[in-house]
């Protein structure tokens, strides 16, 4: 350490100059003389970088949302990467309230308790016409420990006309054998207030129909909001198997607890013969408990066969998840996704996703009027059974010597079935389980 | 019959995870393991508006990392 | 001294990358990347031209350049003149030009360095296993190998060189910067157009890319790759010259709660103290780059200090 001190900050300034000169003298004679009349340059080192994207997501005849986002990352000299990210989202249109058609006129009384809707006869009953607009922050900072380690840390915020979301996000990554393998735990709390138009409505009561009073104290409704809570554990495991191969395997547990019902949403009452009597408030479980087994692969496809085709250096990106919890829910899911490097600079990704779900344990489309309220019932489709598939194209290139601009188009549709409920009377010739048809539209910019 | 399958599951887990040793490449052969489209998330942005279109859709979320939640949509 | 990036394993390696010894071409936007793998790294040349052709001639050369220096001064390859000297026994070695001034480079960093600097430091990896063990060797082997170590001891013309017995040399800490500015001159030599060379990091650029951009490259951070899903790189933007990184943070003993680190000061046969993890440094040629680098780690926590008073533009990771 005397011999740093030496050259360091304790030798005079003269000396020093010395080194960088006496280098030069010595390069130039192993080499020549320098190539560049001036020393190297550099700048912009650790330049932020920029996403920004717009989507354009519309349902046949019912919900439209647009969704802008901005994200900016930013890596420093440590390794450490900053990256924050702004969402715009604006949902406007309409959805299924949850009552049954029927061949007459439902009036329905508007979530807020004043005034009413009608929906005609043979029309799924929807919310009257919305608008919500939601923003959302997301700050996440991902830092390397010691060797091999790598920890990260985030904090998001949601907050729309009726819902706030907290949440905060934790993981710890640690690469071993050569770097082909990593293990990563990683863990997220949420904490949500749901804040409805016109309060919490009382689960399995009546909905009143007629103008409400605000004077008066409405009976069905519990309170001005109520909150809900969610906590996630994931173990993951990255392995590359070959060059061309690298593959991931996860398990994850959540636990959501709290106010878990669709306030909007309602269940029909039906007599004998299918005809709704009235309409009460949903009613699920207070806690529901998720896990998730989640497997994916990539490959690059090539190799001696494909050299100098259109498909050399194409890459094929499968993923499977199997989902269960304690709501008797089951869900499969299969994503594919096809990159087609097109030429230099540009390249087509086609999109196949396939998802199945089985209906919760609860899930009825319609309750049976002389029969006893069940504890818990929900008609909200989006726990029945169904199966939907996604059919989607990207075209992505590079501009500008290295930005990247895509588009993407997708069609989804959800097919909903009847999980083995009777249709009473005039019910079996209403449609209960229609499907949901949407286009998908993207473009990001990316520099 | 529902413990049965989650066991199958979790079988390629373990097998991956004991399999480490004989699996890999070396440094030199991260040549196309390097790609930007070999990435596990090869376009996050596109993975994060299909978490968040897909949970509030459908009743799964999640699996490959904390996808989707955070908002009123379902 | 530095033996950077050649761990203790990398004999097989070597010795299976040489019979990986291919070149692939790839397209890219603005021209050509043409990547192979040598000095125990991943090497890529980018060129910025319409011409495939241009693209193929220069890489095969390039690459075939890189080779040929690995061949002649690599400790791993018996035949190279690296090996030669250091199995001369106290007999002098015929040397050709190249080699007396690689060894003139070595000989004034040496003496720059006040002797922390010194090829002939190299028999301490005998002892010294960067391992990430406990396996730190006693004063006693320390002391019996400093007796094999120093500079002073080898006479050198421009003809020959007398090693004292049981005494080696070794070229790692300065023989991958050399061969990325060999590629330069080369480059130079061939075309025009704007070359990147990059040999794992250690890198150099003829000129900048076209409407006077600057090169953005990617420098793996020796520490931090983990999440696949994202590229943890540090970007740096380079419009010509050169940048080097010296250190490794894979590579340290722990005992009782001390971590050594691989930097050995030359003169004591024991790990420098407090030194970054790696510094990058900049200049106009990339043996000056790697050696201020190097000379940086050597000052252990005065490192930046010691760039930092001769303006010297770099980075540091600790």
């Amino acid at each position: 350490m005397q011999l740093a001190k030496k050259l360091g900050s304790k030798k005079p300034n003269r000396e020093k100059v010395n080194v960088k000169l006496a280098l030069t003298v010595a390069a130039t004679a192993l080499l020549g003389a320098p190539c560049f009349v001036n020393a190297a340059e550099t700048s912009a080192l650790n330049a932020w970088s920029f996403d920004t994207a717009v989507l354009y997501y519309a349902e046949v005849d019912r919900v439209t949302a647009t969704e802008a986002m901005l994200g900016a990352s930013k890596t420093f000299d440590d390794g450490s990467v900053l990256s924050l990210k702004f969402t715009l989202d604006v949902l406007t249109g309409t959805s299924p309230n949850g009552a049954v058609a029927q061949p007459t006129t439902q009036t329905f009384t508007r979530p807020s308790g004043n005034g009413e809707y009608q929906t005609p006869a043979n029309k799924t009953p929807i919310y009257d016409g919305f608008r919500d607009r939601r923003v959302q922050f997301n700050g996440q900072w991902t830092q390397p420990l010691a060797a091999n380690y790598t920890v990260s840390g985030g904090v998001h915020i949601s907050k729309e006309y009726d819902y706030l979301s907290l949440g905060v996000n934790g993981s710890l990554a640690y690469e071993f054998n050569n770097k082909n393998s990593t293990f990563s735990i990683g863990s997220s709390y949420f904490k949500d207030t749901y804040n409805p138009v016109g309060g919490i409505p009382k689960p399995l009561t009546v909905m009143i129909t007629g103008s409400g009073d605000e004077d008066v104290d409405d009976p069905t409704r519990l309170g001005k909001d109520d909150t809900k809570s969610s906590a996630d554990i994931m173990f993951g495991v990255t392995q590359v198997i070959n060059r061309r191969l690298i593959m991931a395997f996860n398990y994850s547990y959540a636990k959501v607890g709290g106010y878990l019902n669709d306030p909007y949403k309602r269940l029909s009452r039906v007599n004998a013969n299918g005809e709704a009597v009235d309409y009460v408030y949903e009613s699920r479980p207070d806690s529901r408990e998720k896990q998730s087994v989640f497997t994916q692969a990539k490959y690059n496809l090539g190799g001696a066969l494909l050299k100098n085709t259109m498909l050399n250096n194409t890459v094929l990106d499968i993923s499977y998840r199997y989902m269960w919890d304690d709501w008797q829910i089951n869900s499969h899911t299969i994503d594919s996704r096809f990159y087609i490097p097109i030429g230099i600079n540009s390249y087509l990704e086609p999109h196949f996703r396939v998802y199945q779900q089985s209906a919760a344990k609860f899930y009825q489309p319609f309750l049976n009027e002389p029969d006893s309220l069940p504890t818990y019932a929900s008609a909200d489709l989006r726990i029945g059974e169904m199966t939907a598939y996604t059919l989607g194209l990207k075209y992505g290139t590079f501009v500008n010597g290295g930005d990247e601009l895509s588009f993407r188009l997708e069609y989804y549709t959800q097919r909903l079935t009847n999980a083995g409920f009777n249709e009473p009377g005039i019910l079996s010739r209403q449609a209960l389980y229609e499907s949901v048809n949407a286009i998908i539209a993207q473009v990001t910019y990316s520099f | 019959m529902k413990i049965k399958l989650k066991r199958l599951l979790l079988v390629p887990l373990i097998v991956s995870v004991t399999g480490c040793a004989n699996l890999g490449v070396e440094p030199w052969e991260r040549d196309l393991l390097a790609k930007k489209e070999m990435a596990l998330t090869s376009s996050p942005i596109d993975a994060t508006f299909d978490d968040h279109i897909y949970f509030s859709k459908e009743a799964s979320s999640g699996g490959k990392g904390f996808g989707g939640g955070g908002c009123g949509c379902n | 001294m530095l033996t950077k990036k050649l761990p203790p394993k990398t004999y097989q390696k070597l010795s299976k990358s040489t019979q990986h010894r291919k070149v692939t071409i790839e397209n890219r936007v603005d021209g050509f990347s043409i990547l192979f793998f040598a000095m125990a790294s991943q090497c890529e040349i980018i060129i910025e031209t319409t011409k495939k052709s241009l693209a193929k001639r220069l890489g095969d050369k390039l690459a075939k350049e890189v080779w040929r220096i690995e061949d002649k001064y690599s400790r791993y390859n018996v035949n190279s003149i690296c090996s030669k000297i250091n199995q001369s026994n106290g007999q002098a070695v015929a040397i050709d030009n190249e080699t007396y001034l690689l060894l003139n480079f070595a000989d004034t960093c040496y003496q720059l360095s006040d002797g922390l600097f010194d090829i002939t430091s190299g028999v301490l990896r005998r002892i010294w296993r960067f391992d990430c063990t406990d396996n730190v060797p006693t004063d006693e082997q320390v002391n019996d190998l400093t007796a094999y170590i120093g500079w002073y001891k080898v006479s050198y013309d421009d003809q020959t060189i007398t090693l004292p017995e049981s005494m080696e040399i070794d070229f790692g800490g300065i023989g991958k910067e050399y061969a990325v500015d060999r590629c330069i001159l080369l480059s130079q030599a061939i075309t025009d157009k704007p070359v990147l060379v990059n040999l794992g990091g250690d890198l150099c650029a003829t000129s900048p890319r076209k409407n006077n951009q600057a090169w953005q490259v990617g420098i793996e951070n020796p520490d931090f790759q983990a999440h696949k899903e994202q590229n943890q790189q540090m970007i740096v933007s380079l419009t010509q010259g050169a940048l080097a990184t010296s250190g490794d943070a894979q590579r340290y003993l722990l005992k009782d709660g001390k971590r050594y680190s691989h930097i050995l000061n030359a003169k004591t046969g024991w790990p420098i103290e407090h030194a970054p993890r790696s510094i990058t440094v900049v200049a106009p040629q990339c043996v000056q780059a790697g050696i201020l680098a190097t000379l940086a780690l050597l000052q252990g926590e005065n490192a930046e200090e010691f760039l930092a008073e001769q303006g010297i533009k770099f980075w540091a990771l600790r």
